[in-house]
């Protein structure tokens, strides 16, 4: 308990450092099993802002933003994305859906699928493209992760750098106003890290609303709005990343920064 | 392959060489090497002694109407050709439109093939069958048979040719075709004589392909239903599955034909043909949804979840995502399944009392000029050989579709 009420106080997770809130967390918890896998979370994003969320393995990071697009059920607390709750609703769930995309950390890009089928199933079966207008926007996506001659292939075709820059546009391609990635480069060989990074700074730049879990910190100090530092299913503390990596509060987060920097 | 280079003396002692590696490379190995090849050679000899010298195939010969269609009524015969040509002319036209699409996307692997060569490939794809229908047509003393063989044949190359050249906006009406033309064959072999007059290796081709066409969408759904969040689904499913896979086919069989009186007024009840393909369709189905469902729980959880991240609802996850990949991964599982149901068909005979196949060769042997002379033998080599033709090329079939489909290989 009081390390939860020195969390508030140290940063409020709850207070996004630019624009409107479109997502609102309010005292969240999510168990499995025995297990609390998200303990009493408040959080708030703003519209544009980029929030890294980094931890220990098993802090709840993923869980947090896989709750977010209601892959995982929380079990207490709110979560309103855009102005809709998740609630039992499938109706509100689809819509939620609809507004998220999500990059995984195993890309789970569609085998079965080419590169650009992978892009347009989405628009074409859930927001009714017309093919042809989906294949022209999937090419358009392509070319920004800069891949456009990968289109005919096949994911099992691709490297993984390749691969999760197509998983990026394929989540692009709804038109989501919130992208979560969830470990997006932890799978990846080294010499691939640098171009998905760079696929992602590209898309903070353009000023879009964002949750990154990650284990990548000069990534986080580059691109980050507020950095959020979760251990054992809380969020220990938040801040911007100048204050957050230079002067840290709390003892959890020295030592976790003291281990991997 | 590089024999022509190698000096004549170096060509002896290589093959020595080759001999020794592989065939006595120690003392046991040469033992096993000499007992299998005079194992392997007593067999051969016996074998070919049995169909080219003691056996007497005029049993199949004289019988071979009996064996292929029963008792269908003789003056309805030339139906039967109409119906093998008309099916062959649709199947042409099915392969014509495919490769005509295959050629468009790209895809096709016989395209850059000359004719020859993709003629080569035809032969190596079905030379058991044809094999089959040499025999057939080498043991049959009437023109019927080469009527029927020669109609089809053209009818499948004009079907062929005539399906590559088809405008795109004609291929949906092919499709359409296909699917009903079976329907209508089988209406209008039933129409001059009822099922329960069909016979021979007709009746068990036609109860393989109706039962196979009825227990693929069977199985997917009890399969699916095996895993629904729904308790009701949940229950019939696997109830379903539990039931028909834990009894002998057999005995499903004698107690549709038998038991089923109990349940059913008497004058509505079905006829043993009707019965039998629900037997099979309902038996097979359950191994299925059993394939099947091994083949959802073999996709990764990741693959469903980044299709409901994209907001496709469940069952589109299902028909877009899951299915297409469970299907294919367990397509060797399913087509062995389907032989087995075609090889069982069988039993349709002993249990049921329908003259398949099996049954009336074990009748020709025991009727007029055969009784009493033993030529259990050649009827059943007979058989035999049927079946393996079938089950052979459906295997080689589903070797080249998993091929296609790139299974193992992502």
């Amino acid at each position: 308990m009081t390390d939860h009420d020195t969390a508030a106080a140290l940063g409020d997770a709850t207070r996004p450092v630019k624009g409107a809130p479109i997502i609102e967390m309010e005292g969240v918890t999510k168990r499995f099993g025995d297990f609390e896998a998200l303990k009493d979370i408040d959080m708030v994003v703003g519209t544009q802002e980029v929030v890294v969320v980094i931890g220990p393995s098993g802090s709840g990071k993923s869980t947090l933003i896989r709750c977010i697009n209601r892959l995982e059920e929380h079990d207490e607390g709110r979560i309103v994305v855009d102005g809709t709750e998740l609630t039992d609703d499938i109706r509100n769930i689809a819509e939620v859906r609809r507004e998220t995309g999500m990059v995984f950390q195993q890309f789970n890009l569609f085998p079965h699928l080419s590169v650009l089928d992978n892009i347009t199933l989405a628009p074409r079966k859930v927001r009714k493209v017309p093919r042809r207008e989906a294949e022209a926007q999937g090419r358009e996506l392509l070319e920004l992760v800069r891949i456009p001659e990968q289109a005919d292939k096949y994911p099992g075709q691709l490297s993984g750098g390749q691969q999760q820059r197509v998983a990026i546009a394929r989540a692009l391609a709804m038109r989501p106003k919130v992208l979560l990635f969830d470990e997006p480069t932890s799978a990846l060989d080294p010499e691939m890290i640098n171009e998905v990074l760079d696929t992602i700074k590209d898309l903070a730049r353009e000023g879009r609303t964002m949750i990154v879990v990650t284990h990548e910190m000069g990534f986080a100090r580059e691109v980050a709005d507020r950095v959020v530092f979760m251990a054992d299913g809380r969020i220990v503390e938040v801040g911007p990343p100048e204050h957050f990596f230079t002067d840290p509060q709390e003892a959890r987060t020295k030592a976790f920064l003291a281990q991997i920097l | 392959m590089t024999a022509a280079l190698v000096p004549r003396g170096l060509q002896a002692r290589s093959a020595k060489r080759w001999l020794r590696r592989n065939l006595f490379r120690n003392p046991a190995d040469g033992i096993v090497t000499v007992v299998s090849s005079v194992v392997v050679g007593a067999v051969l000899y016996r074998t070919v002694r049995f169909v080219l010298v003691t056996g007497r195939w005029e049993i199949i010969e004289v019988n071979q109407r009996l064996l292929m269609v029963g008792r269908y009524p003789e003056v309805h015969l030339p139906r039967i050709s109409v119906s093998l040509a008309v099916g062959a002319l649709v199947a042409g036209l099915v392969a014509g439109v495919v490769h005509a699409r295959q050629v468009q996307a790209g895809t096709s692997a016989v395209a850059h093939l000359s004719v020859t060569a993709r003629v080569a490939d035809l032969l190596e794809r079905f030379w058991p069958v044809l094999v089959g229908a040499a025999l057939l047509l080498g043991l049959s003393s009437t023109t019927g048979p080469w009527l029927t063989a020669g109609a089809a044949v053209l009818a499948g190359l004009a079907g062929r040719l005539v399906g590559a050249r088809l405008p795109t906006l004609v291929h949906p009406v092919i499709v359409v075709a296909a699917v009903v033309t079976p329907f209508a064959l089988v209406a209008y072999l039933a129409d001059a004589a009822g099922w329960d007059s069909w016979g021979g290796m007709m009746l068990n081709v036609y109860l393989a392909i109706a039962s196979i066409i009825l227990c693929f969408p069977l199985g997917v759904l009890a399969a699916l239903g095996r895993r629904s969040t729904l308790p009701a689904v949940r229950w019939i499913s696997t109830g379903y599955i539990e039931l028909f896979r834990g009894a002998p086919l057999f005995v499903l069989l004698l107690m549709a034909n038998v038991a089923l009186g109990f349940f059913v007024p008497a004058g509505s009840a079905p006829g043993k043909v009707v019965r039998a393909i629900v037997v099979f369709t309902l038996f097979t189905g359950a191994y299925m949804a059993e394939i099947v469902r091994g083949g959802l729980q073999s996709l990764p959880k990741g693959q469903s979840e980044a299709a409901r991240a994209l907001g496709l609802s469940p069952t589109k996850v299902t028909v877009f995502i899951v299915l297409p990949q469970a299907l294919r991964n367990v397509i060797p599982a399913q087509v062995g399944q389907l032989i087995s149901l075609f090889k069982d068909t069988t039993l349709a005979g002993a249990a049921m009392g329908l003259f398949e196949l099996h049954t009336i060769s074990r009748a020709v042997t025991a009727q007029g000029a055969f009784s009493g002379q033993q030529l259990h033998a050649e009827a059943l080599a007979f058989v035999g050989l049927l079946f393996w033709i079938g089950s052979y090329t459906m295997a080689r079939e589903s070797q080249r579709l998993e091929h296609r489909l790139g299974v193992g290989e992502r």
